[in-house]
């Protein structure tokens, strides 16, 4: 019901809604994250559904090769399975949790598995940029319009190997390697970078 | 290893908090901050935050197409998995059989603290490993046998309602591993060969408390109730 609504006339709510409500896509996802909880399989095949490509992205990225994503994938859906009890509504978006998962294995396969994660220089490019969906990110939430903000306001350098350490799965001492710098240079770039997104993310002081 | 060069000095605790969320540092420094993170609920707290800022960028993350056959992959492997609910079990109802459980299991532990000559188990030279892991107000007795894999764990009630108590090891310089849910009462994990691996004798047990299910990140979110070091029998 748009604030006039009760008076004749067109129906302009509707023309207002170019796009699918981000909350309720979040609210299905975290109910479908619950009924996972108690084993309800058809909810855990519409939340595969629902994720996998976001997942294997993420996963695919970090491992960098195909057939070890998806055994990487397979894990993190057991994972799922076994832990979605456990997610908290409130707390992390369901999406962020899972990912979070995702993030995680594929980083701790890379590392075990010895694979360096050089890349070619070109690829860099298809780290996602934020500034084109900063626009979505404002509507869809205070917290990630206020990171892509506070990422937007560091150097390009800063921004870019934060972004890298994120999207790649990197250490210091990898992203020291693949931008061929020092590790001390890459250090300062990024404790100062992480230290100027803390102060403001929360400038009213440190809650640590 | 990184140390041909100068010690740097750590940055300030938000930062290495972000550093680990990120991912950034390895080794040594890892180990130190994990510790940390079991060690101080402020520092876990931090690490949490970044964790939950960056899981913002999520987002933006290209999208990939799985094979479509993935799914069935899965669906067939769900079998012999059983989901953590978030069921709660009466406690007050089985506590007093549960403390009982540990009592004897904390004796049949101390009972064989150092048996002059073990006799070597069958089938593998290596000793039984126990520890006992000091918490709130009881110590937790551990038994781990190397000739089954497997390892015994007794406690009563560590965790409060809506919360579990989850086990790891930690080995040398290395991250804490999960190797599984404290139950409340005896709790047998048969530990994988990989798990196994990591059972030796001067690696720590500590328990942390958990949400249902168990630390989402693979690693302690929650306060640690206790630790202690594994020994041979």
């Amino acid at each position: 019901m748009g604030p006039e609504a009760g008076v004749t006339g067109p129906e302009e709510p509707l023309t207002l809604r170019p796009v699918p409500d981000p909350n309720a896509a979040r609210a299905h996802l975290g109910n479908l994250l619950i009924r996972t909880g108690s084993e309800d399989r058809a909810a855990f095949r519409e939340l595969y559904d629902l994720t996998s490509a976001k997942l294997f992205g993420v996963v695919h990225r970090i491992c960098g090769e195909r057939t070890a994503a998806e055994d990487v994938v397979h894990e993190v859906y057991l994972l799922i399975w076994r832990r979605a009890g456990a997610w908290e509504p409130g707390r992390a978006s369901p999406i962020s949790w899972m990912a979070t998962i995702a993030r995680n294995r594929a980083i701790d396969w890379r590392r075990a598995a010895g694979v360096r994660a050089a890349r070619p220089i070109e690829d860099a490019d298809t780290v996602p940029d934020p500034s084109p969906d900063a626009l979505t990110a404002a509507v869809a939430g205070d917290d990630r319009a206020r990171l892509l903000g506070c990422m937007e306001a560091l150097d390009p350098r800063t921004r870019d190997a934060i972004r890298t350490a994120f999207f790649d799965g990197l250490t210091y001492r990898e992203l020291a390697e693949r931008a061929g710098s020092p590790l001390a240079t890459i250090k300062s770039v990024i404790r100062r970078g992480l230290q100027r997104l803390k102060s403001c993310l929360a400038p009213e002081g440190g809650d640590l | 290893m990184t140390a041909d060069l100068p010690h740097d000095p750590a940055p300030d605790d938000e930062t290495r908090a972000a550093e680990l969320a990120l991912g950034l540092i390895e080794g040594d420094e890892r180990a130190a901050a994990l510790r940390r993170v079991l060690a101080e609920p402020a520092f876990a707290a931090a690490v949490e935050r970044w964790r939950v800022r960056f899981a913002q960028l999520f987002d933006l993350w290209p999208d990939a197409v799985p094979p479509p056959e993935l799914i069935d992959r899965i669906d067939a492997s769900l079998d012999g998995v059983v989901p953590s609910r978030g069921r709660r079990v009466p406690w007050p109802l089985i506590a007093s059989v549960m403390t009982a459980i540990a009592a004897c299991l904390l004796i049949f532990v101390a009972v064989r603290p150092d048996p002059v000559a073990p006799p070597p188990p069958p089938a593998a030279d290596a000793p039984a490993l126990v520890a006992g892991i000091a918490a709130d107000k009881q110590v937790v007795g551990a038994l781990y046998r190397p000739e089954t894999g497997s390892l015994r764990v007794a406690a009563s009630t560590l965790a409060p309602t809506g919360r579990v108590a989850q086990l790891w090891v930690i080995a040398g310089d290395a991250a804490p591993y999960p190797l599984g849910l404290l139950t409340g009462e005896t709790t047998v994990i048969r530990l994988t060969p990989a798990d196994r691996a990591r059972i030796a004798a001067g690696a720590t047990l500590a328990i942390s408390i958990e949400p249902t299910g168990g630390s989402p990140t693979g690693l302690p979110t929650g306060p640690v109730v206790g630790t202690g070091g594994l020994s041979a029998v």
